[in-house]
């Protein structure tokens, strides 16, 4: 369990009731959207880590960008304000160490919902 | 609506999980509307290979299309190639970012609509859909009407030329 922002305790970072709503509840969809999130967030998740270490803001702002379209579709919200903060510092090309420390949010809450995903993906089959 | 009536939409967004959750939603909302068929793809580049052969009623463009491949092409350069292609294909534009300049640069460039990726994204994308289809539909109507009125003229042409040939040239075949 973490906390959000505000100190509230999270006990699922992802939200499903979205996805679910939105697809029907068909589950081969909803299974084929959960697949596709357990490919792209960790190629996204390097493709920031490595963007970092060479200190590149353009790929930054381009990955903080488009994980917002795919962590909104999972529901994982608390990761909205963390992206645009990341996408906001990398826009103006500042505070490097700051968008480390947001990454490490990042990383962190994505690998819950990865966990999350990899863990309820077992009921839509 | 004729649930018969095929309409294809292409949505074109470097987002895989986007893409294939816009793409499901759809799928899933204008099932009993129309015969919906919608492809996906994640490059503009790869959309107008397929464009010239389909030429899609609908595309659903993201204005940032060179996020993950900086060499891309970006959502303008594709909507520009759209409308040189295909003219009648109508374009719902996507951004994330709700900024004035980059909805009055969409409709410049011919946009027929432009979504913000809000929280409400696929609310929204669905009713442009939605007004766009009915669009489409009465366009398809009006050009109809327009041939069948075009036939019908011809045949009567025809036949005041015929009836005008036999008073000319037989005058007793009209007793």
């Amino acid at each position: 369990m973490i906390t959000d922002r505000s100190g509230k305790l999270i006990e699922n970072v992802c939200d499903l009731k979205y996805l679910t709503e939105m697809m029907g509840g068909k589950k081969h969809l909803i299974k084929g959207i959960m697949d596709s999130f357990l490919t792209q967030i960790p190629e996204e998740l390097q493709s920031i880590n490595d963007a970092i270490v060479k200190v590149d803001y353009g790929v930054i702002k381009n990955f903080s960008h488009t994980m917002k379209s795919s962590v909104s579709i999972m529901g994982v919200s608390m990761l909205i304000p963390v992206l645009r903060e990341m996408e906001a510092l990398a826009a103006s090309a500042m505070n490097i160490e700051k968008i480390k420390e947001l990454n490490q949010e990042l990383t962190l809450i994505c690998h819950l919902a990865i966990e999350e995903v990899q863990r309820d993906k077992e009921k839509f089959i | 609506m004729d649930k018969k009536t095929k309409v294809t939409v292409f949505i074109v967004d470097d987002n895989k999980v986007f893409t294939l959750a816009l793409k499901s939603e759809i799928e899933v909302a204008f099932k009993d509307m129309c015969r919906i068929e919608v492809e996906a793809f994640e490059t503009g580049e790869a959309c107008m290979k397929k464009f010239k052969e389909e030429k899609p009623q609908i595309a659903i463009l993201d204005y940032h299309l060179n996020s993950k491949n900086p060499d891309a092409a970006d959502g303008i350069q594709i909507l520009d190639m759209i409308k040189k292609a295909n003219a009648d294909t109508n374009v719902i534009m996507l951004t994330s970012d709700d900024n004035i300049d980059i909805a009055l640069k969409s409709f410049h460039h011919e946009a027929s609509d432009y979504v913000v990726k809000t929280e409400t994204k696929f609310r929204k994308i669905n009713y442009s859909l939605f007004n766009l289809i009915k669009i489409t539909e009465a366009r398809n109507e009006t050009k109809t009407y327009k041939n069948v009125n075009f036939i019908l003229a011809v045949f009567l042409a025809l036949v005041v030329g015929a009836v005008i040939a036999v008073t000319i040239i037989k005058p007793s075949l009209l007793k």
